[in-house]
């Protein structure tokens, strides 16, 4: 029983749980739910990034898309919350394997390359197209209904503290859903896909198709960020689309050790969000910070916080195959 | 009609300017296999200091200067950060470059302001000139002979001199460059400063055409990235092409569509991905690998 208390998947669950308790009085709750939305969007895209290999640089499209599948299922379908919600991780899902068709074929710097341009093009289209999205004052009027089951009974959303444990419940089940796709044979698979293609493929895998996949599972999880974040913010803006918005989650995973280790996305979101927040109060050029931390995380931490200081699974394999 | 001869024009003069910038992009991307992000940044860099240099050199001493700058920043960036990066993970040098872009812009905010500023065109070329059928922008044609002047230049290093024949070589096959002994480390080097002292120039020339701001590189960094899907990873015809495809969609869009002139090269680089996915000019690359 105790092995459970100190899985680190515990002990995350069991901090947020409590975390309102200490952080409620000092105002700091929606910047708590913004850590937990970022951090249900950084571990999916994980799945892609960390398991798969792939490295998107344009992941800021689903969350955008998201938040405005949101905004308009609501406004003009259903004044619901779950219906909006997962209406986003569908529409997200299939714009993810309708791009997904094009980018499972490629790889490294190429996929890279087609995932930044393909983000600048939705951003333009969000933000050119003032009669659905709202174009450049983004839509507005994003609400927190009340949670109905079948009718039965409600549970209110609205106040800070009932979305923070609505927030925290699907981060709850989101972690438990990828900790078993990255388990389960098809994780296998990603993972193998990223070590080594062409073995993968000699072994009977369609790396093409398992790629395919793995980006539309991050794209659902990217959508189900986002619209969580639209609720956060009552609104949905074409921001995170752009581009040099697209590094954040990237650095996420990167910090705090994604690519090693399950867990790292987690630590990652809490420490990016804390330093901006942070620095950005102190001096309005926090860019310059942002950039330089970067370059300096590339260079002396390139597998992260939790990598650096080797918890979890080693990459000793990969360094072998570098040097040669 | 002639707003259609003027916008043809303008789309030849943009696309020359973006040729120039993705031709430096390519380059880097090709040998070094990293994008640079920070290509955007180092073109408002050429920019700023032609604007800080004219009123002390003048014209055509800025020309040279600001853009060699740049290129030694180029060369400082690659010697200091870029090489440690080299045949790892891709998405560690676009992650660095992307966090020299945010410095750099920061930088440009802090040193020269947040405000926009206007450099003079040059006298001998202010104002516009009658070219029978329309009024055009003496400066403008100016800008498109120089930019035409630099491709031609590189067009001839590359083709022409043994340097070029080891840089292309390197853009098809890094370590087979390696291998056959020569010093990889240099033309990686070399590649990254002269790059950056394309793209500074890029900037110095396309400063009197658009007002100077901080975030100004923006306009010119996405534009290459897909001048580069467009045309085709490694092929000096595929970044010229390419960049007059995006200029002309660019400037011909706002005749039809105005709000979409952003999108344009979007769907173009969508519609090449399907019929030609390695691009216009593209061959198989090890970048696919």
């Amino acid at each position: 029983m105790v092995r459970y208390f100190r899985h680190p998947m515990f002990i995350t669950f069991a901090v947020f749980l409590i975390l309102p308790a200490f952080i409620m009085k000092l105002g700091f709750m929606s910047l708590a739910i913004e850590v937990m939305i970022w951090v249900i969007f950084a571990m999916g895209f994980n799945i892609l990034l960390g398991y798969t290999g792939l490295p998107s640089f344009g992941h800021g499209l689903f969350f955008g898309t998201g938040a405005y599948m949101c905004g308009l299922i609501q406004q003009h379908i259903i004044a619901g919350t779950w219906i909006p919600i997962l209406g986003s991780m569908l529409f997200c899902g299939m714009i993810a394997s309708i791009v997904g068709l094009f980018l499972a074929k490629k790889r490294g710097i190429y996929f890279a390359l087609l995932t930044i341009a393909l983000t600048q093009m939705f951003f333009f289209i969000a933000f050119q197209w003032d009669a659905v999205t709202g174009g450049e004052n983004g839509l507005m009027g994003i609400e927190r209904y009340a949670l109905t089951f079948f009718g039965l009974f409600s549970i209110p959303i609205e106040g800070i503290l009932s979305y923070y444990y609505f927030v925290f419940v699907i981060l709850m089940v989101s972690l438990i859903l990828l900790w078993k796709i990255v388990h389960s044979p098809l994780g296998t698979v990603l993972y193998a896909t990223k070590q080594n293609e062409v073995r993968a493929k000699y072994l009977g895998y369609n790396a093409v198709l398992y790629k395919w996949i793995a980006l539309v599972i991050s794209g659902i999880f990217a959508g189900l960020a986002g619209a969580l974040y639209a609720m956060l913010q009552h609104g949905a803006f074409a921001n995170p689309m752009h581009w040099t918005k697209s590094g954040d989650v990237v650095m996420m995973v990167l910090i705090g050790g994604g690519l090693t280790n399950f867990f790292g996305p987690i630590l990652g979101a809490v420490i990016f969000i804390a330093l901006r927040d942070i620095i950005s109060s102190i001096t309005e050029h926090w860019y310059i910070f942002y950039g330089l931390l970067i370059v300096f995380v590339i260079i002396f931490l390139p597998e992260g916080i939790l990598g650096y200081f080797r918890v979890g699974q080693t990459s000793g394999r990969e360094e072998v195959l570098e040097e040669v | 009609m002639a707003e259609f001869y003027s916008q043809v024009f303008n789309g030849l003069v943009l696309g020359l300017l973006f040729g120039v910038m993705a031709l430096g992009f390519m380059l880097i991307l090709g040998v070094m296999e990293v994008i640079n992000f920070s290509h955007g940044a180092l073109f408002a860099l050429g920019a700023y200091f032609a604007l800080s240099l004219q009123p002390y050199l003048g014209y055509w001493a800025s020309l040279i200067i600001a853009p060699l700058l740049v290129g030694v920043i180029g060369l400082f960036i690659e010697w200091s950060a870029v090489r440690r990066i080299y045949g790892k993970d891709p998405l560690l040098g676009l992650l660095m470059t992307f966090g020299m872009a945010m410095a750099f812009e920061e930088i440009i905010r802090i040193v020269w302001g947040k405000i926009g500023y206007s450099i003079a065109a040059p006298k001998f070329v202010a104002g516009p000139i009658d070219l029978g059928f329309i009024f055009y922008s003496k400066y403008r044609l100016f800008l498109a002979a120089l930019a035409f002047m630099l491709l031609a230049l590189v067009w001839i290093f590359l083709e022409k001199t043994p340097y070029g024949a080891i840089i292309k070589a390197g853009v098809s096959d890094s370590e087979m460059v390696l291998a056959l002994g020569k010093n990889l480390r240099r033309i990686r080097t070399v590649v990254f400063g002269l790059g950056a002292a394309l793209a500074g120039i890029a900037g110095v020339i396309a400063g009197p055409m658009w007002s100077l701001k901080p975030t100004m590189g923006w306009e010119v960094l996405m534009p290459s990235f897909v001048i580069v899907v467009i045309g085709g990873i490694g092929s000096f015809w595929g970044a010229v092409i390419g960049g007059l495809i995006v200029g002309l969609s660019k400037s011909l869009s706002i005749l039809v569509w105005p709000r979409m002139s952003e999108l344009a090269m979007y769907f173009i680089m969508a519609i090449v991905l399907v019929v030609r996915p390695r691009g216009i000019m593209g061959e198989k690359s090890l970048l696919e690998q």
